[in-house]
Formats: C-alpha cells, structure tokens, sequence
C-alpha cells in the first residue's frame, strides 16, 4: 500500500490502493471488471498497449497484486469479458479486439480467433502484383502503377500495396520478393466492440459481441459459432459504441462516430434510426437509463434522450480525457464518472455534478463495478501509469442537488394573490380579442402626443418663449416670483447668466399688461452686467386697479438692446387681489 | 497473578455448581472474514457443521468454556447486512472483529467499518474488550497480525483493551489463544 493523499471528494471514497508506477498504459474501452475464476471474486482485466509500439499485454489484477498477464499481438482497440456459452460454472470469456481479429481467452488461455471477412480487392492491383508474380515489371514501375491506382480507384489499395509505397527504393526489391507469392488481402480493423445480450436479461446470460469496424460497418456476432448474424451500415467509422437489449428480442446500438455525428440502430434496420449531429466531436458515451451522456471535445457534457433529443448541456472546467458510466444497481444509484485534464475526476448525475475527485496525476482510464467483493469499486489508471483503486463507502450518499445556477428556492413558493374579479376577467378578454385596435389606438395617440409637443416645442423656441434663452451669446435663466395679497404686489425676476465664463451686458426688461387692470411703476427696466452664474434679483411693484376680483397675466420680456425679438419670455399668472383699493 | 489464580478457583467452584455466567459476544467482520466458520471451530467438535455458507442477516451461537458461557451474535458481513451490526452494540459485553489478511484490498474498508464501531455512541464510552483475529494466515501472501494492526491503526484504540491474534480458523489455530484472552478480560471486567 502507498501513501495516500487526502482527496478533496467529502469523504466518500476510501483509497484501497495507488500504485503510481503499475506502468499501464491503457483505456477505457480496454478495461472490464469479471469473474474470471467463479469464486465470487471479480478480477480486472486490462489490455495494456504496452509502449504503443511493442509489449501489448493482457493483465489479470486480483487485489492489489498481478495476477497474471499474456502477450497481445497487436495494439488491443477494445476489452470485453461476457459469456459465451451456458457451460457450469459460470465463467466469462474475455475478448479482445485488436486490428481485424478478435481474440477470444478463455480461463485465461487463448480459446479462439475470429477475423473479419476480407473486402473487395481491387482488380487493377491485383492485376499489377500479378505481373510481377510472373516477373513482366520491375518494383520501380509497380510503384508508379500503384500510385496511379490510388490516384483513381473507387476501391482503396491493400495494406500490403500502401506498405510497399511508403517503403525507400533500397527495400522494394527485398519486400517484392517476400510477398508476391502470396494472394492480396484487404482488411478493415476493429475500431470498437462491445456485448449484447443474446436472449435473456440474466447477469450471466449469453452475449453476443458487437464489433465496429474501420469501414464503417457495425458487425454482431454469434458467440459459440463465431458467425455474422446481423451486419449494419453507418455514414462514418464508429468510434464508440453503447448496446442495450437482447438481440433476440429488441436492441438498441449507440454508436459516435469519427465524423463528429452519433447514431442509433436499431433491430429492424441495418442503417441508422436516429441521428444526433454534435457541435464538436465525441470524446465519450455513456448511457444512464434510457438517456446518453455524451462528453464533448469543447468541454462539455450533453444528455441526449435515446431518440436524440438534446435535454441538457453544461460546461466542464477542463478537456475531458474519458468517461464511464457509475452504476451501483443495489442502491439504484446510476451516475457518469468523468476524467478531466485538471487532474479531477468528476461525478454528474444528469446535469448535476455531484462529486469531484482529486487524483495525482491525469486519469486515463476510469472503470466502476465489483472488483473483489466490493460492489461499488472505482479503479482509474493514470497518464503515467499508474493504477488506482478507490472503493465508494457503505454509507456514502450523493445529494441530489441542482449546482446549476437558476431560480431561487423563493421562486416556488406561492404569493398570496387576491382572486380574479369580473372587471379583470373583462378587461382581459377584450384585451385579448381587441389586442391589435388597441396597441394601433395607442401608437396613434402616443405619435400625436410627440407631435403635439414637438410643435409646442418649436413655437416656443421659435418666439423665446421659454423662460430659458439657449442662444449661445446669451444664455440666460430667468423665473418670478409674485409676493403680496393685493392691491400691491411684489414682483421679484431672477436673472441668472448660465454661461461658463461670458458676462451679458446691455439687457433690459419689458413689463406687457393690460392696463385697465394693473399699473406698474417702471414697466421697462435696464439690467445691469450679469456675471456668469449669479442670480440677480430684479424687483418691482405692481398695482391691481380693479376691484372685480379678477386677474391676468403679465408678459415679462428680456431684451437686448437694438434688437426687436426678446431673448426670453415669462408669463406670470397674477394671483386674485385679495385686498381692497385704498384710494 | 495471585488474585487472577484465586478467582479462576471461584470460577471453577461457580462451574461446578453450574453457576456459569453468561456473556453476550458479537462477532462482527467483513464478509468473507471467516466470522462463521472461527464460531464453528469454537463450538464443541460433536456441533460442529460441515458446509459453511455465507451467513444471512445473523445467527445466534453458544459455546461454553472452562467457566463462561458465550452468545456469541455472528453478524454477516455483507454490505446490505452492516447496518444491523449496531442494532447489538448496546448488548455485546464483549466484540470480536475478524479480518481477512490476505485482502489487501478491503483493508480500508475493514478500517472504515472498525472506525464506525468505535465512535458509535453505545460503544464509545464503554471499557468493552475487543479480540481481533487477523484470520487466514493460511493464504500464501497474507499479512502479519503486525502489519493488520498497523493498517487498522489499533494503536490508536487507547481507552479498550483490545488483542490481535493471528489465526487459520480452517485448522482452527490460533483461535483459542485469543478466546482465553477474552475470557481473562470479562473476568476481570466483572471483579
């Protein structure tokens, strides 16, 4: 056991074991949890590809010690343990998947190999490699020939003719020589694979594989002959796929593929019934009950229902680098576990994250299930090969809370709100049937009010109405003030100069009224300078002559000297005299 | 040692008039630990069953030493079942805690469930002895009751007596050297 690091997940994983020099190097689709020896003890199986090149493996964990590992051929594309037969005890098959083969192991031992049917060659190149068999051309011309095949056919090249063109002239003699005896093949390679239940739901029911291949083909094969049952054709090579149902009953295959595009097959059709287009390319598939969580290369997750309908999104922290699905069907818990490159491992239920996991080093890997006796098992192989296994404590609960933000709790709680009375069922009626007449009365109102205004506006501006000139030369402010009860009235004006810096000179006032009824001392008045922004009290004394008890209105007018318009106007409501003649 | 000797004489005097007292004992573990096939070892060889298989919910065993009778609850082990263990805390007198040595693996767990038990409130404050049998020193590349008790950090239990006895309960070894530590313990408890 190794040292531990506290983990930042609230204490509810416990660190069975860290292994960070275990040296996997490896994959989600080539990891799978089984018994391989029926004692009720689950094994992890790992196709490790070995440096990528050389030293491809396939191990047997058990506990924390290897148990056992083979050597694999060829690069392993994808891992599976399922049953294949109904022989006791109930022991699984391990298949892997690796270039166009599939093999098969059994208690550990290679059992079978399946490969894939070889496609259609093209007649030209065998045409070619025929002539050299019978000696007619030299390595020199078959490369031009082959390269002008490529150039044209429909059929691409075998990958023997492909070898042989990216070979240096020193070695096409030697290559030549080795291979022109034997027939041209062309083969596809296994891109991804997966089991489908042949008949029944059991845990140890029978499978059948599910195998994606390079050319675009999804292929089912049976498991104790090995032979093609159903063959299924997609736009674009599959990547990853998800197979849920029983194959003799109804099944549904999900499949991403390298074109960016997910698609879902179905028992009837041998060509896609769905289609999700994404915005970037799938970078995971996890199915949680009916619905796919696929993870996104531009960060995100997505939840898709199982007819391709998009339900939610959110957005992650970092790029993702794999998913699986988190199923713990004893307390109906069922969740997707995402690696990201920030060194988390993340937990989402739906759109809700649920758990955050720190790790040592970048996740590379992520499988969940039994391993040993404990069901709920989390093992992870790190980016520098490490091998980590965490087990989910027994009294571990994941709240199911909304991270996202949105509306308040508040939000939902009801506000006590008066009932509807028949004036507002009325009113809304007609709003609803009149909606149109009455938006088109108010624009039309709302228009001749502006225009109203805009003329009154510009009258005003037109004749210095305003108590406020906006000339440039004299921009002036004025407002009265009328004090007294009558006869007498005190009339206050306040000037003020709103200009920054400009004194006004040569400004007088000019009283108009209707002389029947007020008389006034001096009803034209000089105005001395006006400082910028002082306000400057102009008073004088007005007379009510009438004893009618009514008023009128006084024109006040600011004028510049040797000009007949006035800069501004007043009108001054004079109020009702109160007080009687006393002359 | 005088006095321990003495009251062994009372005791079996208490035996021989048929006076034995009696102790509730859980025996408490992981699933797997081999808490069911130790009890049957402990039983007389005439009670002794054949087949043992993975015990559901618990079973009640008695077997009586030189001057104590055992109730010994034999608590399943399994995940679903672990919840129930503290249902018989308040009545256990005395616990025994089996561990499987050769898995490495659920050492934690056996940590977690170990940890649970001591801060349970009907444990907590009680002087109650604990025997652990670090069980299956049979396997190939089991760990030592030393290293057991280092991974469940047993050093740590500081207000319980406690005794790590490592034992092969298919041969039945080990197992009586920890049941007369046990006893020792309740006499002592009761004095």
């Amino acid at each position: 056991m190794s040292s531990m690091e506290p983990s930042g997940d609230g204490g509810k994983w416990l660190d069975a074991h860290y292994d960070p020099v275990a040296g996997l190097y490896t994959f989600s689709s080539c990891v799978d949890l089984a018994d391989l020896s029926g004692d009720g003890e689950s094994r992890l199986v790992l196709g490790d590809l070995g440096s990528g090149s050389s030293g491809m493996k396939l191990k047997v964990y058990r506990g924390t010690a290897l148990m056992s590992e083979s050597t694999l051929l060829d690069l392993p594309a994808g891992l599976v343990a399922f049953f294949m037969d109904l022989h006791e005890p109930r022991i699984p098959a391990v298949a892997v998947a690796s270039g166009p083969c599939i093999y098969v192991y059994k208690n550990m031992r290679p059992y079978y190999k399946f490969t894939l049917p070889g496609l259609e060659v093209n007649t030209l190149e065998q045409d070619v490699w025929q002539q050299v068999r019978e000696g007619q051309i030299d390595p020199l011309t078959l490369k031009e020939m082959l390269e002008s095949i490529r150039k044209k056919a429909d059929t691409p090249l075998s990958v023997r003719s492909l070898r042989f063109l990216s070979l240096e002239p020193d070695e096409m003699e030697e290559f030549v020589q080795l291979q022109k005896q034997q027939p041209i093949k062309r083969q596809t390679v296994i891109t991804c694979i997966g089991t489908l239940k042949k008949s029944t739901a059991d845990e140890d029911g029978v499978s059948c594989l599910v195998i994606g291949t390079e050319c675009s083909d999804v292929y089912i094969l049976d498991p104790e002959a090995f032979i093609i049952l159903t063959k299924m054709s997609l736009p674009a090579a599959p990547t990853m796929m998800d197979v849920t149902g029983q194959y003799d009953v109804e099944f549904r295959i999900t499949v991403a593929c390298r074109n960016g595009n997910i698609y879902i097959l179905r028992r009837e059709s041998d060509k896609p019934k769905y289609c999700v287009e994404l915005s970037s390319h799938p970078v995971g598939l996890v199915r949680v009950g009916k619905n796919m969580v696929v993870g996104c290369t531009d960060e995100s997750l997505q939840g898709f229902t199982q007819k391709g309908k998009k339900l939610w999104r959110v957005e992650l922290p970092a790029p993702i680098t794999t998913m699986a699905s988190m199923d713990l069907p004893t307390k109906g818990f069922q969740a997707v576990l995402l690696g990201l490159a920030n060194c988390e491992v993340h937990l989402y239920r739906d759109k809700n994250l649920l758990s955050t996991i720190k790790t040592p080093d970048v996740v590379s890997s992520i499988c969940f299930g039994r391993y040993g006796r404990e069901d709920g098992t989390l093992i992870m192989t790190t980016k520098g090969g490490g091998l980590m296994v965490k087990i989910l404590k027994r009294t571990a609960a994941f709240e199911d809370r909304d991270n996202a933000p949105g509306p308040p709790l508040a939000q939902s709680i009801r506000l006590n709100v008066p009932k509807k009375t028949k004036l507002y069922v009325d009113q809304t009626l007609r709003e609803r049937e009149n909606g149109l007449a009455m938006h088109r009365a108010f624009q039309m109102d709302l228009s001749r009010l502006r225009l109203a205004a805009a003329k009154a506006y510009v009258k005003a501006l037109e004749s210095s109405l305003t108590p406020m000139s906006s000339s440039l030369t004299e921009p002036l402010k004025m407002n009265a003030v009328v004090q007294g009860l009558g006869p007498s009235f005190k009339l206050t004006l306040n000037v003020q100069n709103t200009a920054a810096c400009r004194p006004v000179m040569n400004l007088a006032i000019s009283f108009l009224y209707d002389e029947g009824l007020y008389r006034m001392k001096n009803p034209y008045m000089r105005i001395p300078l006006l400082v910028p922004g002082l306000i400057y009290p102009v008073e004088t004394f007005v007379e009510c002559t009438s004893d009618k008890g009514i008023s009128d209105i006084i024109k006040v007018f600011v004028l510049h000297e040797g000009r007949s318009s006035p800069l501004l106007t007043a009108h001054i409501n004079m109020p009702i005299s109160e007080g009687l003649m006393l002359n | 040692m005088v006095v321990g000797k003495q009251m062994g004489l009372f005791d079996k005097l208490a035996g021989w008039l048929g006076l034995k007292k009696g102790v509730n004992v859980l025996c408490l573990g992981l699933d797997n630990s081999g808490k069911t096939t130790i009890i049957n070892q402990l039983k007389p060889s005439n009670a002794q069953a054949q087949d043992i298989v993975p015990t559901i919910g618990f079973s009640i065993e008695k077997f009586k030493t030189s001057s104590l009778s055992f109730t010994v609850f034999d608590m399943s082990g399994q995940g679903r079942y672990r919840n129930l263990w503290e249902h018989y805390y308040k009545e256990g007198q005395a616990i025994i805690f089996v561990i499987d040595s050769a898995d490495k693996l659920r050492m934690v767990v056996a940590k977690e469930e170990l940890d649970t038990l001591l801060n349970h409130p009907d444990i907590k404050h009680r002087r109650i002895p604990i025997l652990f049998f670090a069980n299956k020193m049979d396997v190939r590349d089991a760990l030592s009751s030393v290293k057991v008790s280092q991974l469940l950090c047993l050093e740590n239990i500081k207000d319980k007596p406690w005794h790590i006895c490592a034992t092969d309960a298919l041969k039945g070894e080990g197992l009586q050297e920890g049941v007369d530590w046990l006893q020792d313990q309740i006499k002592t408890m009761r004095m």
